[in-house]
């Protein structure tokens, strides 16, 4: 996921360790269960992080379906992961998942350890995959090459930018696709990508929207938001200036109703519960890709419920009906997005 | 060029309001390295009080008092009891880091970061009437600091309890023979600082955005401690020292819209905290030979 797990900084976490000292967490769940059962371990506490309550339900519907019983170990913070996962891997259920990067280096050492147990790692895998992990991971340029698309349509300007957290490669899978997708409608359009950077790049808000105030000030008219906890600091440099945003992972259009377009989503519930249901049939290991052909990733405008979703690409039938035909053609192989990551 | 002059305005502010405490601390004697934390817990105060009362203006001073309570974990500590400013403020500042994050979660029930609909933030110049270019579309706090600023310069330079301040930062001992309360003057300037800090809190939390992220004072409290140390006792240079650095920010997203990386960019501030710091070293050393 790019947004909102970056943002605990090392000082944060020490503080927050001291914090975690003094309590249990989930360690003092009660141990081994008979039968199938499915155990999600999330990085932080779920709350209201959309991106986590949608992998708390792909894990609970795929229990159900498989006849398991799903429990939730939620981490207070990244370092009580830890914890979380021993308790985990005593209770022996048919899966654990972890969701998130920040699960790359206990799953790197874990798995080995214990290799009965089947481990899933959600949006990112361990370094040095251990046989009994199976991955999941998403071809984000996809959806964010069809959010373009809509840009390049409903642009008025022909100025479209990007307000990104850094200059990495992976964050580069929210940009380049997006200003390729706007190219592919409207060859003249222009994309300018600006990134939040400094001390704390996932989560500044107000360098965030002082970025998307530069790029409204240059004329852009569209301008979509890949700055994790920024985002909304986005949204409200762009409303202020009558201008448009495009979020990310989840539905963010209701977070500043009539600004966002629409958003590059990323269904981890589908993806999720469909690994789970894999490693249950024994078909465990490897990494499992899901991009638009496998309903893995996506944007509002595909969804059945885009009437209700506060996306305002709802207003435009003509650019629904393009995505959808833009998304059949990446689907069937007729348009290939590239990927920054592939270099 | 309005547009980039209001975005220096903005970027500069919290660090403004920030650096006059710290530069008030530093001139009663007492090195002020707290000033991030304070602005964090400042930033988190704003918002807290916006959204439990629903004014903008309750949670500007609802922040400006509880940072103010907060200061005093730094000034207790270094002027009652002789403890070591830096090493109190590396606890205090990671504390309201923790802190921040941890009562987010109790209060907002959720991490990360929390806006709402219905959070109030400060109104813009523009929309109390005053539509003028540049300061329009800032809040009041924008041009409150500005003020401060010079306010500061005019109590250091020229009332007598200014002129007491620094000569206490300048000589505790011979102050104190003269009968004046040494603590109680640094007490008071530890817990102006924290006033002032969460003054800019409540500016960059309801003012430069309307919500609050986890470590969302991003190192703005650092910039204004090596403004502080580039000053000296002379508010006027502080301020010239935190608009270079809020010019060399918009500047930087604007460069790199013209192609500059975004990693030259992030270096910009340090490159000019770098040079200031030679410079500054430099002219003093001058100055002293002659």
């Amino acid at each position: 996921m790019l947004p909102a797990m970056r943002t605990v900084s090392a000082p944060t976490a020490l503080v927050a360790a001291a914090l975690a000292l003094t309590s249990c967490g989930a360690a003092d769940q009660p141990t081994a269960s008979p039968g199938k059962s499915v155990i999600l371990i999330t990085p932080n506490p779920v709350g209201t992080n959309s991106f986590l309550q949608l992998s708390v339900k792909g894990a609970e519907t795929a229990a159900k379906e498989i006849g398991a019983s799903f429990k939730l170990y939620e981490s207070k913070d990244p370092t009580s992961i830890a914890q979380n996962l021993d308790a985990a891997v005593r209770a022996k259920p048919t899966v654990i998942v972890g969701v998130s990067f920040s699960f790359d280096d206990l799953f790197a050492t874990v798995p080995k350890q214990h290799s009965g147990q089947q481990f899933l790692q959600v949006d990112s895998c361990a370094k040095d995959q251990a046989a009994n992990l199976t991955c999941v991971s998403f071809r984000e340029h996809e959806a964010a090459y069809l959010a373009g698309v809509e840009a390049g349509m409903l642009s008025k300007s022909g100025k479209l930018g990007v307000v990104a957290a850094l200059d990495s490669p992976f964050v580069h899978r929210w940009i380049d696709p997006f200003f390729a997708g706007a190219k592919s409608v409207n060859p003249s359009v222009t994309g300018t990508p600006l990134y939040v950077g400094g001390n704390n790049p996932f989560s500044d808000p107000a360098r965030a929207k002082s970025q998307a105030q530069t790029l409204t000030g240059q004329g852009a008219d569209i301008v979509a938001a890949a700055a994790s906890a920024g985002n909304q600091g986005v949204f409200e440099g762009v409303a202020g200036a009558g201008a448009k945003a495009f979020g990310v992972d989840v539905n963010q259009c209701a977070q500043s109703p009539g600004t966002v377009i629409d958003n590059v989503l990323k269904h981890v519930d589908v993806a999720e519960s469909a690994a789970i249901k894999d490693i249950a049939a024994g078909r465990a290991g490897g990494v499992k890709v899901y991009g638009l052909k496998e309903g893995g990733v996506g944007v509002n405008a595909l969804d059945g419920d885009l009437a209700s979703s506060g996306c305002t690409v709802a207003s435009a039938p003509d650019v629904v009906t393009k995505v959808k035909q833009v998304r059949d053609d990446i689907v069937a192989g007729r348009i290939t997005v590239a990927d920054p990551l592939a270099g | 060029m309005n547009a980039f002059l209001a975005a220096v305005l903005t970027a500069t502010a919290p660090v403004v309001l920030a650096a006059l405490g710290g530069l008030l601390c530093s001139v009663s004697g007492v090195f002020n390295m707290a000033l991030e934390g304070q602005l964090l817990w400042g930033a988190f105060t704003a918002v807290l009080f916006s959204h439990m009362t629903g004014s903008a203006w309750l949670g500007v001073a609802g922040a400006v008092l509880a940072t103010t309570l907060y200061a005093l974990l730094l000034s207790v500590p270094a002027v009652t009891f002789r403890a070591d400013p830096v090493v109190v403020a590396v606890g205090t500042n990671l504390l309201a880091l923790g802190l921040t994050a941890f009562l987010m979660r109790q209060v907002f029930g959720s991490g990360g970061t929390f806006s709402s609909p219905d959070l109030s933030g400060l109104p813009t110049l523009a929309e109390l009437g005053l539509d003028l270019p540049v300061l329009g579309p800032q809040s009041p706090l924008v041009p409150a600091a500005f003020l401060l600023v010079a306010w500061a310069a005019w109590w250091l330079g020229r009332t007598r309890s200014g002129l007491r301040l620094r000569g206490i930062g300048q000589h505790a001992e011979a102050a104190e023979s003269i009968g004046l309360r040494v603590p109680a003057y640094r007490h008071a300037a530890v817990l102006g600082a924290g006033a002032l800090c969460g003054l800019g809190g409540a500016q960059l939390a309801l003012g430069n955005v309307t919500l609050f992220s986890e470590g969302m004072s991003a190192g703005r409290g650092w910039v204004a401690v090596v403004a502080v140390m580039l000053a000296g006792a002379r508010p006027w240079l502080g301020l010239a020292a935190c608009l270079l650095f809020g010019a060399a920010e918009a500047l930087g997203f604007r460069l790199q819209g013209l192609g500059l990386p975004q990693q030259a960019a992030d270096a910009a501030p340090y490159l000019i905290t770098l040079l200031a710091l030679v410079v500054a070293a430099a002219t003093r050393r001058k100055v002293r030979t002659v």
